[in-house]
C-alpha cells in the first residue's frame, strides 16, 4: 500500500503573526523617528516646582473654597463639586442615549450577517451592498474625529449650547458602538439563525430574534463600558466651558488652588467607581435572567 | 392537512470539488416515515438540507410537493420552508433565550416583524398555552420559562423538536436527533417523532446512526455510502449484510471523514 500524498502544510508564521511582528517593528521605529531618549523624561526646574506643589496637595484636598475672594451666595465647595458631578452624569447619559440609537441603527446596517441572511441576488444584492458600504463609511467618519475635535467644530457652529456637547460625544460614541455592535453580531454563532432561515423566517426577524440575542450580553457590557468613557469625556468637555467637572477643574487649576483640583479629581474618581459598581450589578441582572 | 412529498431527481452536490452526493434519485410520498442510514460523511445532512433548500444541488432537481425549489420565487421558497420543520444535529437553539421564546420562534416564517416582536416579547396567552401543550407532548412542560442553556442535552433536544412542531409542519426533517443522548433517551426520541408523524400525518425523514433503532421504528430505510444511495427498501427487506457493507469503511474513507 502506498502512503497517500501529504496535505499542504499551513505556513508556520501566518498573516496574523506577520502583522503582529510588523506592529512591533513599527513601534520601535516610531521611537527612533520621534527622537525620544530616556533623558527627556526628566522635567525642567520650573516644572518640577509646580509638580511638587501640585502633588503635595494630593493627600490634603480642599474641603472649603480656596479662592481669595468668594462671592456671597456661592454654595460650599463640596456641594459645588457634587452639582458638577451630577451635571457630568447628565451630559454623559443624554449623549449615550443618542449614541445608542445611532449605534443600533448603523451597527445593524454595517453588519455583514444582516446582508448575507437575505440570500439576495442581482440588483437587490447591489443595493444592499451599497447600503452596507455607506454605513461603514459613515461609521468610519464619525469615529475618526475625536469628541474634543467634534466639540471644537460644534462650538464654532452652535455656540456654547448643551446640544453641542451632547452631539460632540454622541457622534464618535455612536460610531464606535455601531462598529463594535456590528462585529459582535457578525461573530456570534449563526446556527440558530440559519435554522430559522431554513424554517422560512424573514431576514429581519432572524437577525433580531436569533442573532442579536446571542450578541446581546456582550453588547450590553460594551455599552456600559462606553458609558464610563462618556463620563470622562463629559468631564473633560468642561474645559470648553460646559458646566461639568472639567470647568471647575480648569478654574481651580488656573487659580493654582491645587487643593480644590484634588477635590474635583477625587469626586470624578468616586463617580467612576460608583458607576462601575452599579453597572456591574445591573449588568449581571440583565444578562443572567 | 396531508404531509409533504419530496423528490430528488438525479441530484448531485459538490462542495468545491468534493462530491458530497452523487446522482441521487429518491421519492418520499406524503405521510411516509423514512430513515436515512449511513456512516458519518456519507451525505445524510446534505441530503436533508437539500429537502428544505438550504443546500442547493449542483445538478438535478429537488421537488417539494411537486414544485422545483430552484424555480420558485424567494417568497414562495419561504412559504414552503415555513411548513418544513428541521431538527438540526446541533439543535441550533438560542441558548440565552427562554424555552418558550425558542419554541415560539418556530413560527417566525408566518409572522410579520411586528407580529414576531409582539409574540416573542409579550406573547398572548393563547400562544403560550399552545407552546405549553407542545412541550407537554414532548415531555418538558415544566421548562416553559427556563433559560434554554440551563437544560440538559436531552431536554434541549425536546425543545428543538417542539420548535419544529410549532411550525405546524407538513414535513419534519430530523438530523441524527439521537446522537448526543444515551440509548434509552435515543429510543424515546425516535419513538416520539414517529408517533408524532403518524398522529399528525407529518412526513418524517430522519437520519440515524443506530441501525437496530432505524429498523425497529421505520418502515422504510435508505442507506447512503460515500454520497450514493446503496439501498432503498422496506425495513424487513434490508438484509443485515447490507448494513455491514455500509459501515465497512476503508482507511481512505476514515481519513476523509467529515461532520
Ligand atoms: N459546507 C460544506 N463544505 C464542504 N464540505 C462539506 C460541507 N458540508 C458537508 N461537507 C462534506 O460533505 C460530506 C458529507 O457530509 P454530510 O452530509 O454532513 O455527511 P453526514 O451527515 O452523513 O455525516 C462530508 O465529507 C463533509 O465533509
Ligand atoms: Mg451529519
Amino acid at each position: 500500500m502506498t502512503a497517500p500524498e501529504l496535505p499542504r502544510r499551513p505556513p508556520a508564521v501566518g498573516v496574523r503573526g506577520l502583522t503582529l511582528l510588523l506592529l512591533l517593528v513599527a513601534g520601535a521605529l516610531s521611537y527612533e523617528g520621534l527622537g525620544l531618549t530616556a533623558a527627556g523624561l526628566w522635567p525642567n526646574e520650573g516644572g518640577l516646582a509646580v509638580a511638587r506643589e501640585f502633588f503635595g496637595r494630593a493627600l490634603t484636598p480642599a474641603w472649603t473654597s480656596e479662592a481669595r475672594f468668594v462671592p456671597p451666595g456661592t454654595p460650599p465647595l463640596l456641594l459645588d463639586a457634587l452639582g458638577a458631578a451630577g451635571r457630568t452624569v447628565l451630559y454623559a447619559a443624554a449623549a449615550m442615549s443618542l449614541a445608542l440609537v445611532i449605534g443600533v441603527v448603523l451597527g445593524f446596517l454595517a453588519s455583514s450577517s444582516w446582508w448575507t441572511l437575505g440570500e439576495r441576488r442581482g440588483i437587490g444584492r447591489t443595493v444592499t451592498g451599497a447600503l452596507w458600504f455607506v454605513a461603514r463609511a459613515v461609521i468610519a467618519a464619525m469615529r475618526s474625529i475625536h469628541e474634543l475635535l467634534w466639540a471644537v467644530l460644534l462650538l464654532a457652529a452652535m455656540g456654547l449650547s448643551d446640544l453641542a456637547a451632547l452631539v460632540a460625544i454622541a457622534l464618535p460614541y455612536g460610531g464606535t458602538l455601531a462598529k463594535i455592535f456590528s462585529e459582535l453580531i457578525d461573530e456570534a454563532p449563526r446556527d440558530a439563525g440559519e435554522a430559522l432561515r431554513g424554517a422560512g423566517a424573514p431576514a429581519l426577524s432572524v437577525f433580531t430574534f436569533a442573532l442579536v440575542p446571542r450578541a446581546a450580553p456582550d453588547m450590553i457590557a460594551y455599552t456600559f463600558y462606553r458609558f464610563e468613557c462618556a463620563l470622562r469625556s463629559s468631564a473633560v468637555l468642561g474645559f470648553f466651558g460646559f458646566p461639568t467637572l472639567g470647568l471647575e477643574l480648569r478654574q481651580s487649576f488656573r487659580s493654582t488652588n491645587y487643593g480644590e483640583v484634588w477635590t474635583y479629581l477625587y469626586v470624578l474618581i468616586a463617580l467612576v467607581i460608583v458607576f462601575d459598581w452599579w453597572s456591574g450589578r445591573l449588568r449581571r441582572r440583565l444578562v443572567t435572567t | 392537512m396531508t404531509g409533504a412529498s419530496f423528490g430528488l431527481e438525479g441530484v448531485s452536490v459538490r462542495f468545491d470539488a468534493f462530491p458530497a452526493l452523487s446522482d441521487v434519485d429518491l421519492r418520499i410520498d406524503a405521510g411516509e416515515a423514512v430513515a436515512l442510514v449511513g456512516p458519518s460523511g456519507s451525505g445524510k445532512t446534505t441530503l436533508l438540507r437539500l429537502l428544505n433548500g438550504t443546500v442547493r444541488p449542483s445538478a438535478g432537481a429537488v421537488r417539494v410537493d411537486g414544485e422545483r425549489l430552484d424555480e420558485v420565487s424567494r417568497r414562495r421558497l419561504r412559504d414552503i420552508r415555513s411548513r418544513l420543520g428541521f431538527v438540526p444535529q446541533d439543535l441550533a437553539l438560542v441558548p440565552n433565550l427562554r424555552v418558550v421564546q425558542n419554541v415560539l420562534s418556530g413560527r417566525l416564517g408566518r409572522w410579520s416583524f411586528l407580529g414576531a416582536a409582539r409574540a416573542l416579547l409579550a406573547p398572548p396567552r393563547a400562544l403560550v398555552r399552545e407552546v405549553h401543550a407542545l412541550l407537554d407532548r414532548v415531555g418538558v412542560a415544566e421548562k416553559l420559562y427556563q433559560r434554554t442553556d440551563r437544560l440538559s442535552g436531552g431536554q434541549r433536544q425536546r425543545v428543538a423538536v417542539a420548535r419544529a412542531l410549532f411550525q405546524e409542519p407538513s414535513g419534519l426533517l430530523a438530523d441524527e436527533p439521537v446522537s448526543s443522548v444515551d440509548p434509552a433517551r435515543a429510543r424515546d426520541t425516535v419513538r416520539l417523532l414517529t408517533e408524532l408523524s403518524s398522529e399528525r400525518r407529518i412526513t418524517l425523514v430522519m437520519s440515524l446512526h443506530n441501525l437496530e433503532l432505524a429498523r425497529a421504528a421505520f418502515p422504510r430505510l435508505v442507506g447512503l455510502r460515500r454520497g450514493r444511495v446503496v439501498f432503498d427498501a422496506p425495513s424487513d427487506d434490508v438484509p443485515a449484510g447490507a448494513f455491514e457493507a455500509l459501515y465497512d469503511l476503508t482507511t481512505e474513507e476514515l481519513l476523509g471523514d467529515g461532520a
